[in-house]
């Protein structure tokens, strides 16, 4: 059985190759059938931002390339609820379908893969 | 499940604190490079690493320590690299920050 | 057992001389490393382009010696790579660019080698973030 893969997403979209970076790994990953999911922590919920303008900063539409997990089996999207309100974002506004937990939801989610990985 | 969770960067960072969100019971911390600042004598951190249940074992990187002048608190346990590599047996994964 | 080592730093951060240390004593412990994969700004620590003053650590040529000396499979992420100019002869040779910064034993590959390398080892460590 595969062993599966948790990616901690702690970076904003715009602050370089971070996010970026750490999405091609879950797309990859995807791409070989693994059981990939994904947790948007602290900066890494500004991932989620709906409307955004990445085009004004001459940057490619990681939003266009986040909405791409489904299609490869990475349907296991989680955001930090806290690090959503401290942002002022709202947990059923967000540019993909991803579960809001708790602080203790967290330390479970962690705990249920085989591996992970936190960028 | 038991994860080790391994620390590089300053606790005056975020990833101390979101760090111990994210500990399970079980799991155990690794300070390692400047996260080792989080164990120094007299700081805000280090009061916050005394509050953690005493199930959750703290580990820092002997070199770290040494380099820095940082002495080792009561319940952190000094690791030179073969008990590093020890550690990320014992524990079932290794999750690094970043 | 089996040890796939991931690094994310470049060749001054603290972090690719650690997971340096880390991989010479997992051989040394008598456990295997499966697959050396460099990533993001790990690529640079593959490159053979670092000159370092002699009187300085050169952590890019020690892990070039790690290597050859176990005889690893060490893999450098092209994506990765290529975005920060870090190039084998035919991605030079391909993109018409001057500067050839890695040889031989580093290898140009996917993610694809990084997942296959969780998958069979008993442990990934991933080094970075210093």
């Amino acid at each position: 059985m595969a062993k599966s893969m948790l990616l901690i997403n702690r970076h904003s979209p715009w602050s370089g190759l971070c996010a970026r970076e750490t999405l091609d790994i879950a797309l990859a990953g995807g791409a070989f059938d693994l059981p990939i999911g994904m947790l948007f922590l602290d900066d890494g919920v500004f991932q989620l931002a709906i409307q955004q303008n990445p085009a004004v900063l001459q940057q490619k539409d990681l939003g266009a390339n986040l909405q791409a997990l489904p299609l490869f089996g990475v349907d296991d999207l989680y955001v930090c609820g806290e690090s959503l309100t401290r942002r002022g974002l709202a947990a059923d506004r967000l540019a993909l379908p991803a579960q809001a937990l708790d602080t203790a939801a967290l330390a479970a989610l962690v705990d249920r893969y085989d591996l992970v990985i936190t960028l | 499940m038991a994860t080790l969770h391994l620390l590089a960067q300053s606790p005056y960072s975020s990833v101390l604190d979101s760090a111990l969100r994210l500990l399970s019971a079980q799991d155990a911390v690794l300070f390692t490079g400047d996260a080792c600042h989080a164990l120094q004598a007299g700081s805000a951190p280090l009061e916050k690493l005394q509050q953690l249940p005493v199930g959750i074992e703290l580990f820092a990187l002997e070199e770290d320590m040494q380099a820095r002048n940082i002495s080792t608190p009561a319940r952190v346990t000094l690791v030179d690299y073969p008990a590093f590599v020890a550690l990320s047996i014992r524990f079932d994964k290794v999750n690094s920050w970043l | 057992m089996k040890f796939a080592i991931a690094l994310f730093s470049a060749p001054h951060a603290p972090s690719a001389r650690r997971a340096l240390r880390f991989a010479e004593a997992v051989l040394a412990e008598g456990h295997e490393i499966v697959r050396l994969f460099f990533y993001r700004e790990g690529v640079y620590s593959a490159s053979q382009a670092v000159v370092t003053p002699q009187d300085e650590l050169d952590i890019a040529a020690q892990w070039r010696a790690f290597v050859i000396q176990h005889n690893l499979d060490a893999v450098v992420c092209i994506a990765a790579a290529l975005r920060r100019g870090v190039l084998n002869a035919e991605e030079a040779q391909r993109y018409g660019r001057q500067a050839v910064s890695l040889e031989a034993p580093w290898e140009l590959s996917g993610l694809g080698q990084l997942h296959e390398a969780a998958q069979q080892a008993d442990r990934l460590i991933c080094f970075g973030g210093d």
